[in-house]
């Protein structure tokens, strides 16, 4: 009786312990042909189920290899030639221990597989893909001793992941051709249209930047202490946004700042020269053309928006709502009721910006 | 006797030779730290290469000292450059046309003046551009990606949203998504042509024809090449939203017979797996023949795979269609191998074909590589025309009667692409179609097959075994015809 029971309790432990190894793990893509998840850690003798959603532009297959098999089972894909898309692209071999069928974009599929102790690459087996589409499951009682990802072999793209890294220290311009100020960069800006136009000026503490949104054609805010990263942006697709390198002191709120005469402003944007590395950029407005050029303000936190204006019969308004902590001081005018009138055939007008 | 058996053994050995025996591969040092993401290249009229990257940069490279230097900077992903002087550029950014010109003459752009920028951006990271080409009036030509799922759009866009176009795989919210647009010499922008996916491809051909190449995805069944016309509707419904004269309907809820109704179909279609996964962009031959026995012909590249097509129209009742075959498929182990992600290709002045490379984000390669002849004749099919019967096959040389006669040479499969909101399409209503007669030109050239049937609206895979000049293999075996129209016999022909 007391032998039977010690059996019965030694069975339920035994399902216990197996219940426990049962695990679903959802992986899905990411940019430049990548799986967003690629280093998947289990214990031993786990019944791992794996959820494929692809979320890229194009289909993919999900395939679980044998230890240090996957670039066998890639090249093995790629021979199958034009037998490949009625297989999914999956070879008939013992090193392949599970699959995914082939899932188009929008899908999702699954395998399940049971991994011992070991790494269990998984691949993407298109043509061309498994070269860089793939990851790693550790299935090990301890993980602790598993390799640094940034140094593990088994993980993709270990020249992309220097290259981050050794930005993240050195700084690099990510250009054949080192960070020089004044810098233009147009790309994806946050709070700006889709044109933007990024502006880095010299100064100190790593000077003053702006973005000046191309769409509307206006100044759209600024800040001190660096310039753009371009790190996320320019790492995957193109949907991240670049980033502000400091900390944003102005934000403009008036919307396009010009009136000729009553009209509604209707603006179309021209492009910019460069001024000594500065851009000067061109605009309509009803007709009238200006040119802004803004450099950083001399002593302090600030910028100086100078415009040049074509000649015109109509009075011009410049918009400048007042803001906590920022001033103004226009070169012609004054500011009243938060805006600058300024008489028919005004050729030249500054408007410094500062910080209180 | 020992030596006419020798002589007999050398008769029958296979042919072995390659494409890698007449074409030679050099990879392009260049720029540290210039990450090689190539978007445009176009040769000065001094014969400077300029070529723009991903990340913004405009660079002019000098075969002859074999230096770079800085044109511009700061670019927005441009994808499309031509040369307009050599202190001028035309560059295609993101969100705008851009000339860049050296206004004083010390090799870098002083002024980025806009040139055209009437098209919307909802921020979405699949609204690529793509050109500008030019034809013989001076017109230009853009063409403009739609927007993914895979993403969303931006709080703030440029032009006017229409939640219309917003349903769909890929989608046209803002303006001119999924159109190509004309630029007229005195600076007007017009919407041309609509229905495009990703139209990363624009070229003018020999004869002066705006081509455009458009990629597999949802309602292509598989990549295509486009001859486009002004007005033109090619298949792809978001974009419709903004023609002029639209219903106030979204076009998604329009069958796809209705649609059917409405597009123009492909000059060529580029079957998925056997041609290309994303074919890139065309340029013409335009060596004079410095480039080996295809001048005059149309090149395009291709991201997936290491090799470019050529593509041979045919003109039938005054529509373009034809076929495409692979340009250094199979290279040999002959010096340095081609590599893929070809996105973007020029000539040189001195006849050789320059290779921009680029993966951002999808398969590829990064860097520029360049091909160049060598010398000799390949064996290669220089046209495919349809008959009222089949196929005339013309070679750049005479083939051997022998192997040329045999029917069991010639295998055709036929097939078509399913027009519908899937992605992609598999192959339907596959058939091998019999080829029930072989005739040879009196010069060996030229190869007329009779088909035991030829049905319009139909891709014909036409494999071409053991073809042989003298000691030469044919470079290609497989050769594939989009077939629109039936040619029929001219009234009054003798038969």
């Amino acid at each position: 009786m007391y032998k039977s029971l010690l059996l019965l309790t030694a069975l339920l432990l035994n399902l216990s312990a197996w219940a426990q190894r049962d695990t679903t793990i959802t992986i899905t893509t990411s940019g430049g042909l990548q799986f967003d998840q690629k280093r998947l850690v289990v214990k031993p003798n786990t019944r791992l189920h794996l959820v494929f959603l692809n979320k890229d532009d194009m289909a993919h297959n999900l395939v679980v290899t044998r230890p240090n098999a996957r670039l066998r089972v890639v090249e093995f894909a790629l021979a199958l030639g034009d037998k490949g898309p009625a297989m999914h692209h999956v070879p008939a071999m013992d090193d392949v221990l599970a699959h995914t069928v082939s899932v188009e974009p929008g899908a999702a599929d699954s395998l399940t597989v049971r991994v011992a102790d070991g790494a269990y690459p998984f691949v993407c087996t298109y043509p061309g893909h498994g070269a860089v589409m793939y990851g790693v499951v550790y299935a090990t009682n301890e993980p602790e001793k598993l390799p640094d990802p940034k140094t593990d072999r088994n993980l993709p793209n270990l020249d992309r992941v220097a290259e981050v890294g050794m930005h993240q220290h050195a700084k690099a311009s990510g250009h054949p051709y080192p960070l020089t100020l004044p810098a233009v960069c147009r790309t994806f800006m946050a709070d700006c249209g889709p044109a933007a136009i990024a502006v880095g000026l010299p100064g100190a503490d790593g000077g003053q930047s702006y973005v000046f949104d191309a769409g509307s054609c206006r100044l759209r805010y600024a800040w001190s202490g660096g310039f753009v990263d371009n790190t996320e942006q320019w790492d995957g697709k193109g949907q991240r946004f670049t980033t502000v390198v400091g900390d944003i002191y102005y934000r403009d709120t008036d919307g396009f700042p010009w009136r000729v005469g009553s009209q509604t402003p209707v603006v179309q944007f021209k492009g910019y020269r460069l001024i000594d590395r500065y851009p000067e950029f061109r605009y309509l407005v009803n007709g009238v053309e200006i040119r802004e050029l803004v450099r950083a303000r001399a002593g302090g936190r600030g910028l100086v928006r100078t415009f040049t204006i074509s000649p015109t019969r109509q009075p011009l308004t410049f918009n400048a709502t007042a803001q906590p902590g920022i001033q103004y001081k226009p070169s012609a005018g004054r500011l009243q009721n938060n805006q600058v009138r300024l008489p028919a055939g005004t050729r030249q007008f500054s408007l410094t910006l500062s910080t209180l | 006797m020992l030596l006419t058996l020798l002589a007999s053994l050398c008769f029958w050995a296979a042919p072995t030779d390659t494409i890698s025996d007449y074409y030679t591969i050099e990879t392009i040092p260049t720029p540290a730290g210039l990450t090689v993401e190539t978007g445009g290249l176009t040769f000065l009229p001094d014969g400077r290469l300029a070529a723009c990257f991903h990340r913004g940069e405009v660079m002019l490279y000098n075969p002859k000292t074999k230096t770079w230097k800085l044109f511009a900077e700061g670019l927005h992903d441009p994808l499309g450059i031509l040369a307009v002087s050599n202190r001028e550029l035309l560059v295609m950014q993101r969100p705008e046309l851009t000339r860049l010109t050296d206004t004083n003459g010390d090799g870098v752009a002083d002024t980025y003046e806009t040139v055209a920028d009437q098209f919307g951006m909802s921020g979405n990271y699949h609204e690529f551009a793509f050109g500008p080409v030019r034809d013989s009036k001076g017109n230009l030509y853009i063409s403009l990606n739609t927007a993914s799922n895979g993403a969303g759009i931006r709080d703030e866009l440029r032009g006017q949203y229409d939640s219309l176009g917003r349903p769909g795989r890929m989608y046209a919210c803002v303006p001119y998504r999924g159109w190509v647009m004309q630029i007229t010499p005195n600076g007007k922008v017009k919407p041309y042509a609509s229905g495009f996916r990703s139209p990363n491809g624009l070229g003018i051909d020999a004869q002066g024809r705006l081509l455009v190449t458009d990629n597999q995805g949802d309602w292509l069944g598989t990549s295509k090449l486009y001859n486009v016309e002004e007005g033109k509707f090619y298949g792809h419904p978001t974009s419709l939203v903004w023609r002029p004269g639209f219903p106030d309907i979204d076009p998604l809820t329009l069958s796809p017979q209705t649609l059917d109704s409405m597009r123009t179909v492909e000059s060529i279609a580029f079957p998925h797996e056997i041609m290309a996964h994303s074919p890139t962009q065309m340029v013409v031959d335009n060596s004079g023949g410095k480039f080996g026995p295809f001048a005059g012909q149309t090149f395009v590249g291709e991201m997936d795979f290491p090799h470019l097509l050529r593509v041979l129209p045919d003109m039938v009742d005054g529509q373009m269609q034809g076929a495409c075959v692979p340009f250094f498929a199979k290279g040999g182990s002959n010096g340095t191998p081609l590599r893929i992600g070809n996105n973007r290709l020029a000539f040189s002045p001195d006849g050789s074909l320059w290779l921009g490379q680029t993966d951002h984000g999808w398969l590829g390669d990064r860097g520029l590589q360049r091909i160049r002849y060598t010398g000799g004749t390949p064996l290669d099919i220089l046209a495919m025309t349809l008959t009222p019967t089949g196929f005339d096959l013309t070679f750049t040389q005479p083939v051997d009667e022998a192997t040329a006669r045999q029917l069991a040479n010639y295998q055709v499969r036929s097939y078509y692409y399913e027009y519908h909101r899937a992605y992609g399409s598999p192959q339907k209503d596959v058939q091998t179609v019999p080829v029930t007669a072989v005739q040879l030109s009196p010069d060996r050239r030229t190869v007329s097959l009779t088909l035991s049937q030829l049905r319009p609206k139909r891709i014909y895979e036409l494999h071409l075994a053991k073809l042989t000049a003298g000691s030469k293999q044919l470079m290609n075996s497989v050769i594939c015809y989009t077939l629109n129209r039936l040619r029929t016999p001219a009234v009054g022909r003798a038969n």
